[in-house]
């Protein structure tokens, strides 16, 4: 077993209770859905030095929103008028979260984002905004990028979300597996609009295609989820009649757009080496890279799906500090360390294997081939060394 | 875990041959003690001890080769016929999983009762049709065919027979007999930390509103500190405000001011708080669906719990207008085999102008049980306290002659206000030896020992309340239900903020405290399924017209709250195994 016990039940667990909510038709069965989800209620009362509330954003469509935000610093207890306070420090990065669940699971009360969504805001001093967006297949494609749009506006129209030091809102967007797809979506119309997304976090993003790629071949069915699940909420969620290469799906595909000269923000994605679907989510970070784009690629050699919910393992502390630095960061690029030197060294080298790097000779290649590569003049290189050592 | 008709439990499953089974390749070292649970589950919603894991891990292995084996049709149908109990007891839950799908056609039973009932349902509707027509007597009964409960495909509760529960050993299939083996300390921090938590929704955050509750508290504090010059001018203040706002919040601000008023001033509610309270309480039950969903839930309980019983009989705590009996009534009348014999005992408080409500309200059932063919009794009992029953009064018949169910909705905290008087109640409760034991509750600590705690708490839970009431579009704005509902609602704002002592009656509690008080009283818990959960699910939908309703299932009970915060809460218990 590749992932500790407790995770393996966790994730086991989820996928048993997917496959009975899945109906071969296409309908889901919301009703046992809701029944099995555990949930949690927002918590006024700080905890671990985290308070959280829940704010209806849109009425109309009953779209709501969890708020989390740091604690004051002597512990006490916000009351209803200290909810929207004003945010403290100079800085403040606020990052809207969109849940995973593959569009159709989950919702931003569910324990396992509520209890992710608490450690970001104490791993990276942001004020965390979880959206609840509507879900397949009962909403289908766009309401999900519909809903994150207005999360979007509404956090950035809000006065006391702004950081005191320029007076605007500093938005990140963020998101594990449908939840990363969104955050890609919403930031194509943020930057349409001219709403600065100042960077996009996508943890295992949900992407796909029509071809079956090498890593979809290999791990299908291997480590909790198969390309039949995968295929069925593509159709759940994609409007009907259409297939895998509609660019929700495939953004870099057949029909998808070119990023060039678009000012997309920065992104972090951390791929684990175990999920089947990673040759779209490297494709995507591929295209990022392709149009120009700052890329940090968190390749996880031996990460699952979902590892990071529990605190159990290296990969989730290595990508929670990734993710800290990203939001906090002011570099104006981070080293594309495994991505670009990969393929070099491999042809190379034709010995190393992707991720295995493990002697510290092959570290210093890789460090000469990348300085080669990147104008260190001028950007900090931070090398993240453990994340793709692994 | 799921219903099973055969209670055979998978014999040679011990502790020993969980620890035989170890960890199958590298895990992780777990820093707490063996007996515990597991506390980063627990954090995601799971109950799982420790020493369970290689055991549960096994087990999904074997339910993920049966699903190999089905095909995915093969596991869909343990999402559709079969019912799911409890999700946190992961362990019970697999376990009951596995064992439906060992039994050959486990869903045929459910389907013959549904089809049966199908056949028999149709005949009964034009009975009732027939009902309506006696007119006006009947016009309250007319929401029921909304919500009839008719046969149940599958069971709503989880029953659990003694018998088995006797000889099965180190596991059982019950979560709550788990409970006295958890880890304490990690028992006594959730409660702890969830009776603390405050689950806050904001709906409209605009300035103006957030300075209304601002000097609502500051009033509320000046109070607490007996400052009552200074919280004169801030009551007065809260007017000026409120008067501005817009909505909900403007009538939570009124009510609220109002009630503060009183506590200045010392001027307590004159009226009796019984008049008019029962139609109140009618107009709060047409504008929004939580009394609904109290009697709907509690129904299934009391169904599920009388089924194979010839002879039943309902204690209810809560007459009122006997909302709540037509639609159990008439899934009685829908059970294949005919319906039992139905005895209501109602009570209820006494009348200002002392006319016999409750015989009113049991001549009424008493016609509808005619019109669907239900041998029917009834008989009334005028309290003015629960504590003042005991079980002697209620003429309770042996329990293999006729079932018993004690039902209370929004009666029992109550109690709360004089010493010793829930506990009286429950002592009387267990010596009617009910079959199931089914009540609902506001979700609030409105109890709490500070005052400005209590305002605090109240605040929140009737500013969302009434949210809710505005919002879900059912009512026209100050239609004369809405309105009605605003004063039944009023009346427990004020008598929580004003009173004090013996007269403060409206002590909520939560689920949580609700759980530690009928587990110490010798209460063992009774699960509501995902059976009631969708059913219940489904009620809101149809006629709740709100979007902003959900149902959450909380270990074995159901609440029903306004968007993410849970605002009533239904639970089912029987006596513990061991106490009769």
């Amino acid at each position: 077993m590749v992932v500790p016990l407790n995770t393996w039940i966790l994730i086991s667990n989820f996928k048993l209770a997917y496959n009975m909510l899945r109906r071969p038709d296409g309908t889901f069965n919301r009703h046992l859905a809701e029944f099995l989800d555990r949930k949690v209620p927002a918590n006024a009362n700080p905890v671990d030095g985290v308070f959280s509330f829940d704010v209806v954003i849109d009425r109309g469509t009953s779209l709501l929103s969890r708020i989390y935000r740091p604690a004051s610093a002597d512990g006490g207890v916000p009351s209803i008028a200290d909810l929207e306070k004003p945010v403290g420090s100079d800085i403040v990065p606020v990052i809207i979260f969109f849940h995973g669940g593959s569009f159709a699971h989950s919702s931003a009360n569910s324990a396992i984002y509520d209890t992710l969504c608490r450690r970001l805001v104490g791993n990276c001093n942001a004020v965390v905004v979880s959206v609840n967006y509507r879900r397949a297949p009962e909403d289908r494609y766009p309401c999900a990028y519909i809903d994150g749009w207005a999360a979007l506006k509404w956090v950035n129209s809000r006065p006391w979300l702004q950081s005191p030091k320029d007076s605007k809102v500093h938005i990140y967007l963020a998101g594990d597996s449908s939840g990363g797809n969104i955050a890609h979506n919403v930031a194509l119309r943020a930057v349409e609009s001219g709403i600065e997304v100042l960077g996009n976090v996508l943890l295992n993003p949900m992407f796909g295609g029509e071809t079956r790629t090498e890593s979809e071949k290999r791990l299908d069915g291997k480590y909790f989820v198969t390309l039949q699940d995968r295929d069925w909420y593509w159709r759940a969620f994609l409007p009907e009649g259409e297939d895998r290469d509609h660019p929700a799906c495939n953004p870099f595909g057949p029909k998808g757009i070119s990023l060039e000269g678009v000012k997309f923000p920065r992104s972090l994605v951390a791929v684990a080496g175990l999920d089947l679907v990673q040759d779209w989510q490297l494709a995507y970070a591929e295209g990022l890279k392709r149009a120009g784009l700052e890329v940090n690629l968190l390749y996880l050699e031996k990460a699952t799906i979902g590892f990071y919910l529990l605190p159990n393992n290296d990969h989730f502390y290595t990508v929670m500090d990734e993710i800290s630095n990203f939001v906090s960061s002011n570099l104006c690029s981070v080293l594309l360390l495994g991505f670009l030197v990969l393929p070099f060294l491999s042809a190379a080298s034709g010995n190393l294997s992707k991720g295995a790097f493990e002697t510290a000779s092959d570290w210093e290649m890789c460090e000469m081939i990348a300085a080669g590569v990147f104008y260190a003049l001028h950007c900090q290189i931070s090398v993240k060394g453990g994340a793709i050592l692994r | 875990m799921v219903i099973k008709r055969d209670r055979e439990r998978e014999k040679g499953e011990s502790s020993a041959s969980m620890a035989a089974t170890a960890a199958k390749g590298k895990v992780w070292e777990e820093e707490q003690p063996d007996t515990g649970m597991d506390e980063l589950l627990a954090v995601l919603g799971y109950k799982v001890r420790t020493s369970d894991m290689p055991d549960v891990a096994q087990k999904l292995e074997q339910l993920e080769m049966a699903m190999g084996t089905t095909m995915e049709d093969g596991i869909t149908h343990l999402g559709s016929d079969t019912v799911h109990y409890n999700p946190s007891d992961l362990s019970g839950w697999v376990q009951s999983m596995l064992s439906e799908l060992n039994t050959a056609s486990p869903s045929s039973n459910f389907d013959a009762i549904s089809n049966q009932t199908a056949g028999s349902f149709s005949t009964t509707m034009l009975d009732f049709s027939n009902a309506k027509q006696l007119g006006d007597q009947c016009k309250i009964y007319s929401d029921d065919s909304e919500y009839d409960l008719r046969a149940i495909p599958g069971g709503a509760i989880y029953r659990s027979d003694k018998e088995s529960d006797r000889g099965s050993g180190i596991k059982r299939m019950k979560s709550s007999l788990l409970e006295p083996e958890f880890d304490d300390s990690l028992t006594v921090a959730t409660a702890a930390a969830a009776e603390s938590a405050r689950p806050v929704v904001l709906v409209d955050s605009q300035e103006a509103g957030v300075r209304l509750v601002h000097t609502l508290m500051a009033c509320a504090e000046a109070v607490q500190q007996e400052n009552l010059k200074l919280a004169d001018a801030l009551v007065k203040h809260v007017g000026l405000l409120a008067v501005s706002q817009a909505g909900a919040m403007r009538k939570v601000a009124t009510y609220f001011a109002e009630a503060l008023a009183r506590r200045i001033y010392k001027i307590y509610p004159q009226d009796s708080l019984e008049t008019y309270s029962d139609i109140l309480q009618m107009h709060f039950y047409e504008t929004c669906p939580y009394l609904k969903f109290a009697h709907f839930t509690a129904n299934q309980g009391i169904l599920e719990a009388f089924a194979g019983a010839n002879r039943v009989h309902v204690i209810d705590f809560s007459l009122k207008q006997g909302m709540q009996w037509p639609a159990l009534m008439q899934a009685l009348a829908l059970r294949p085999g005919g319906p039992p014999a139905f005895r209501l005992t109602g009570i209820g408080p006494p009348q200002p102008d002392n006319t016999d409500a409750l015989q009113q309200v049991g001549w009424k059932l008493a016609q509808l049980a005619v019109t669907i063919g239900v041998e029917f009794e009834f008989h009334g009992f005028v309290a003015n306290s629960l504590a003042d029953l005991d079980a002697s009064m209620l003429e309770i018949r042996p329990s293999e002659v006729e079932a018993v169910a004690v039902n209370s909705v929004f009666e029992l905290h109550r109690l709360l206000a004089r010493p010793g008087a829930i506990e009286k109640v429950l002592t009387s409760i267990k010596a009617m030896n009910p079959k199931i034991v089914t009540f609902a509750e506001q979700e609030a600590n409105h109890n709490g020992a500070h005052f400005l705690d209590r305002f605090n708490e109240a605040l929140h839970y009737y500013s969302t309340m009434f949210d809710s009431l505005e919002s879900s579009g059912l009512t026209q704005p100050n239609g004369q239900d809405l309105v009605m509902s605003e004063v039944y609602l009023g009346r427990q704002i004020c008598n929580v903020v004003a009173c004090e002592g013996t007269d403060r009656v409206e002590r909520h509690e939560t689920l949580t405290q609700w759980r530690t008080r009928m587990d110490s009283a010798g209460f063992d818990p009774v699960h509501l399924g995902s059976n009631a959960f969708k059913q219940a699910s489904m009620l809101l939908a149809l006629f709740a017209g709100g979007d902003g309703y959900r149902v959450v299932e909380n270990d074995g009970c159901l609440m029903l709250g306004w968007h993410t915060c849970p605002l009533i809460a239904t639970s089912a218990w029987q006596l513990a195994a061991g106490d009769s």
